[in-house]
């Protein structure tokens, strides 16, 4: 009964940011100084007959919501536009059939391109996000067990000097030196490796995501080492490990059975806050290894001013973020049996 | 209570708080080592125009050939693509990074300790209103938010520190709200409020001092976070042309070819400083917050110090005593010139337990009596062997079973918890693991020390001891936060009993109870014992207690043994003025007309003992004698009563 009511309002909440994001995403775009989207149609890129096709599809002549028109400068339009004959309605209605816009650049749907890069950042976000988590809460462990011993400090240092480290000059230093010891400089595949047997391209596509990942795991490493250390530290001075150590169990028994589970809740927390900042070092790693992914996709919008990307590419960003969120949630009332009471 | 008794305040003399600070500031090595490395790299960018050998705008050499030298007596630092020194560009674009982080993250912090404040002192629908505002802006990834604002609009300087600023200020108002919250109910504001101080007086005059160090810590993390936004802004080629930060020098040597040329003295140069920054502002951040906010120095796991055995003759009666009811029951637990001392961090010793002797027969019930702070607790863990690491015996023996449990390590000591000595711990609700069923918790210790329990057999056993303790089976997949207090306590008594110990202390067992729940639990501990025969030492305030259930009572005073004899004789024929001062405390409810009197004072502090008699000072019978030696254990009656008292001396 209580988990429903939980899970009811945790839903309820993604729902709102949900919409929320959507709205913002609409107005960042439209209203904002320099109205980019109008600037659009007149991107010398697209051929007149593509300028003609956005305008339709997305309803560029029109109002953008009646009685307010841009906020640049403040121009009143009239109220008397029929609300769902105005390019907010317009917007909603293409999400709600998938489509994100259409590319200055590749003169194709936004969701198309973003399509095929969203699954080259999955891969990355959790092969990185997995390995930066387990060995993260090792550390973190083992500092925490030994607190006030040089293995605390080291890993102290070490996770702080991490968390100080620009990603994307980790990654620049990375290439740098992968590129003089035979490693890929970018991309996720060598070119013409299609040809070859699978296990060799599964083989071509760890070789490539070696040092993009190596690079997220260090950055990520080190806050989730901080984390656990200090939560484990909480749990490790509450009565309940005392009971634990009154009750003969070993060292060991204790932080697997005790500590653990209980240390590992704010770190599920942090995960979900995390993936914003993830998000924001995934395009930092992907730019310098030319990972062809969201980021990457976002980098170079912003260089080649393609707006209908770097919208579809926020959204996106901003939805799996949100949706992550909720199944942080999830999961920590699946770990904290108190949380469905509260 | 609990061992967290053990962590001593010392305090030291100072003229100043400012010095105080100071001196635990510079003895902190993190903190110290940030600061040097802040304010290195501040000269450096405050002096940039001193510095640096060359103008970094104007190319120094302007032939192609001369683009990405390396490193030479010229250009120590190299040049780049377009034969600008580095060095130069390094120092003047420490002034861009440093300025956005500097004046985004005051933005920031004016903002979120806005929120915070206003929330967390208003609270009501402001608050609902605000946090889930912050919450909302917490969701939305602000990085790529602010790429794409920036990218909208002019990357101008301003812009920049602008966005930045305003899209940082979630953590700062989550932090405020919550240490605003923490304060607002301490007795000045509320006074302050009494006298009809207003609102934005209160929160100036009474908060603000109280959240500002919180708020300094956060600061700095704000700042490094705006440092890095920048210098990613700036390597996505956001930044303001006008103004080349780091970020923006590893922007333009990224794309124009640096990686490719192999020049790594462009790329090394500018990630190291903005790296120096951020490292020295979150050494500095770590240790600012360590030196406010100090943490415990261990916890249950830290290794304890080994036991010493010095052996001491200690000056004392030796302790033959036996309760008479008991008297040919065998002998279980003999604890003879027990003392521990906890040590301090800086070495100062509190001796919070000297030369306590107990014994314990078969099927006794030992109370054990004493104000908070008399060294009860201390006693109760050195019996098993669980003192925190502070914590260590220095002399006397604890034998059980035929072993010196001061001379067991680890490994042993593991064996013979719980299934020789159990604890039933106060507060059962911290005690209880609340992420574990109390099934569960039951069933590890009996895995652990009868392994020959079958899988299938194992819940019928946790069954039958919930069961004998009056917990119905099917509260035995639930979790402590669905128990009530009183089945919480009975479930630790469940799961004291699990593995047959033949001892079990029970310390304070029944406080935070109400009184129905309180006597239904000493029914059921006094119960249990006479039908599994349990020895069981009993540790409460209550001499109401006592004097139904014991045997025999201790009491403690300022981690000595004051008195120490059956319970009959501590009613009827106290002879040391605590106790008989303890008694005078304890409601008579047959002559009610008798005024209750508590002890004026209240015990020493176990590291500034007094020179002689412990309760000398709140002696209402102390004379010279008494505050110049310490008394020593005196017998009387044949051993079977013993006090320390120089009053008692010689019988």
């Amino acid at each position: 009964m209580n988990r429903w009511r939980y899970f009811r309002n945790k839903a309820g909440w993604s729902i709102f940011t949900l919409i929320f994001v959507i709205v913002l995403n609409f107005f960042l775009f439209r209203v904002m100084p320099g109205d980019p989207a109008r600037q659009g149609i007149r991107d010398p890129r697209l051929t007149k007959e593509t300028i003609e096709a956005i305008r339709v599809r997305f309803g560029l002549d029109k109002p953008v919501i009646n009685c307010i028109d841009s906020l640049n400068p403040v121009r009143f339009g009239s109220c008397a536009v029929n609300p769902l004959d105005t390019q907010f309605f317009i917007y909603v209605k293409n999400l709600f059939n998938g489509d994100l816009g259409f590319s200055y650049y590749y003169n194709r749907p936004v969701s198309d391109i973003l399509g095929e890069r969203l699954w080259n950042t999955i891969l990355l976000i959790g092969v990185g996000q997995i390995l930066a988590i387990v060995i993260g809460v090792i550390l973190g462990v083992l500092a925490a067990w030994k607190a006030r011993s040089a293995i605390d400090y080291g890993a102290l240092l070490i996770s702080l000097l991490a968390w100080s480290l620009p990603v994307f000059w980790l990654g620049i230093i990375l290439v740098f030196w992968g590129s003089n010891h035979g490693f890929p400089i970018g991309g996720k595949a060598t070119p013409g490796i299609s040809s070859y047997p699978f296990f060799t391209q599964v083989g071509d596509l760890i070789w490539h995501l070696l040092l993009p990942t190596f690079t997220y795991t260090v950055i990520f490493m080190g806050e989730y080492t901080l984390l656990m250390r200090s939560s484990l530290l909480d749990v490790l001075s509450e009565d309940y490990i005392l009971t634990a150590k009154a009750k003969g169990l070993s060292t060991f028994q204790i932080l697997k059975d005790h500590a653990l589970k209980n240390g590992m809740l704010p770190i599920v927390t942090l995960i979900a806050i995390n993936l914003g900042y993830t998000v924001a070092g995934v395009i930092q790693i992907e730019s310098v290894f030319s990972w062809p992914g969201l980021g990457g996709a976002l980098f170079e919008a912003v260089s080649r001013r393609d707006f209908p990307i770097l919208q579809g590419g926020f959204l996106l960003i901003a939805v799996s973020v949100i949706i992550a969120n909720f199944i942080a949630d999830l999961t920590y009332s699946y770990l904290d049996p108190r949380v469905q009471t509260e | 209570m609990g061992p967290q008794t053990a962590e001593l305040k010392v305090s030291v003399a100072s003229t100043s708080p400012f010095l105080d600070f100071w001196q635990t500031f510079s003895r902190n090595r993190m903190a110290v080592a940030g600061l040097v490395m802040l304010v290195t790299i501040i000269t450096l960018a405050v002096f940039a125009s001193v510095l640096a050998p060359y103008d970094p705008k104007s190319s120094v050499d302007i032939t192609s050939s001369d683009i990405y030298n390396p490193p030479s007596s010229a250009h120590w630092l190299g040049t780049d693509d377009a034969g600008r020194d580095i060095l130069s560009s390094f120092l003047f674009g420490a002034r861009v990074s440093l300025i956005v982080g500097f004046f985004a993250a005051f933005i920031s912090v004016i903002i979120g300790g806005t929120i915070g404040v206003v929330a967390g002192f208003y609270g009501g629908r402001t608050e609902n209103l605000l946090m889930r505002f912050t919450d909302l802006m917490l969701v939305i990834p602000d990085l790529p938010l602010i790429v794409v604002i920036v990218a909208l609009t002019k990357p101008s300087l301003l812009n920049i520190i602008i966005i930045i600023g305003v899209f940082g200020w979630t953590t700062t108002a989550r932090i405020v709200r919550s240490q605003t919250l923490a304060v607002k109910s301490r007795k000045f504001v509320l006074r302050a409020r009494a006298i009809g101080a207003g609102n934005v007086h209160i929160i100036m005059k009474h908060i603000l001092p109280l959240v500002m160090p919180l708020l300094v810590v956060n600061a700095i993390l704000v700042i490094s976070l705006a440092i890095l936004n920048e210098s990613t802004l700036s390597f996505l080629g956001l930044g303001d042309p006008t103004a080349t930060s780091w970020g923006q020098m590893l922007n333009f040597a990224f794309v124009r070819g640096a990686m490719s040329a192999g020049a790594w003295w462009a790329l090394v140069m500018p990630g190291v400083g903005i790296a120096w920054v951020v490292f020295g502002l979150t050494l500095f951040g770590q240790g600012l917050e360590q030196v406010l906010n100090p943490r415990l120095e261990s916890h249950h796991l830290s290794p304890g110090r080994r036991s010493v055995q010095s052996d001491a003759v200690i000056e004392s009666a030796t302790v033959k005593k036996k309760s008479k009811k008991r008297k040919d029951a065998p002998l279980l637990l003999d604890v003879r010139n027990l003392s521990v001392n906890y040590i301090s961090h800086d070495n100062v010793v509190a001796k919070a337990v000297h030369n306590v002797s107990l014994q314990l027969h078969e099927g006794e019930l030992v109370g054990l009596v004493g104000e908070s702070g008399c060294g009860k607790t201390t006693l109760m863990l050195a019996l098993m062997r669980l003192l925190p690491a502070a914590g260590q015996i220095v002399n006397g023996h604890i034998n059980f079973r035929g072993k010196d449990l001061t001379t067991l390590n680890e490994d042993e000591l593991q064996k013979l918890r719980w299934s020789g000595i159990s604890i039933i711990f106060q507060g059962a609700m911290n005690a209880l693991n609340p992420v574990r069923t109390v099934g569960d918790q039951i069933k590890e210790a009996i895995i652990k020390h009868m392994p020959s329990y079958a899988p299938g057999v194992l819940d019928d056993r946790v069954i039958e001891l919930l069961d004998l303790v009056g917990i119905s089976k099917d509260y035995k997949d639930q979790y402590p936060h669905q128990y009530s207090g009183g089945m919480r306590q009975r479930a630790m008594i469940a799961m004291a009993l699990s593995c047959d110990p033949d001892v079990i202390i029970a310390d304070e067992p029944t406080t935070a109870l109400d009184v129905m729940i309180q006597a239904q639990i000493l029914e059921l501990l006094d119960d249990l014992r006479k039908k599994l025969g349990l020895a069981i030492i009993f540790v409460t305030h209550d001499l109401g207690v006592v004097a139904e259930m014991c045997d025999s009572v201790l009491v403690m005073y300022g981690g000595v043994t004051a008195e120490y004899a059956d319970v009959d004789t501590i009613y009827n024929a106290a002879r040391h003025p605590y106790t008989q001062e303890l008694l005078k405390s304890f409601p008579d409810l047959s002559q009610p007309e008798k005024r209750l009197i508590s002890i004026p004072g209240y015990p020493p502090k176990l590291d500034e003992l007094p020179e002689g008699c412990r309760f000398a000072p709140r002696c209402p019978l102390a004379f010279e004698r008494c505050t110049k030696e310490m008394p020593i254990l005196h017998e009387l009656e044949d051993g079977y009563h013993i006090a320390s008292c120089h009053l008692v001396e010689g019988g």
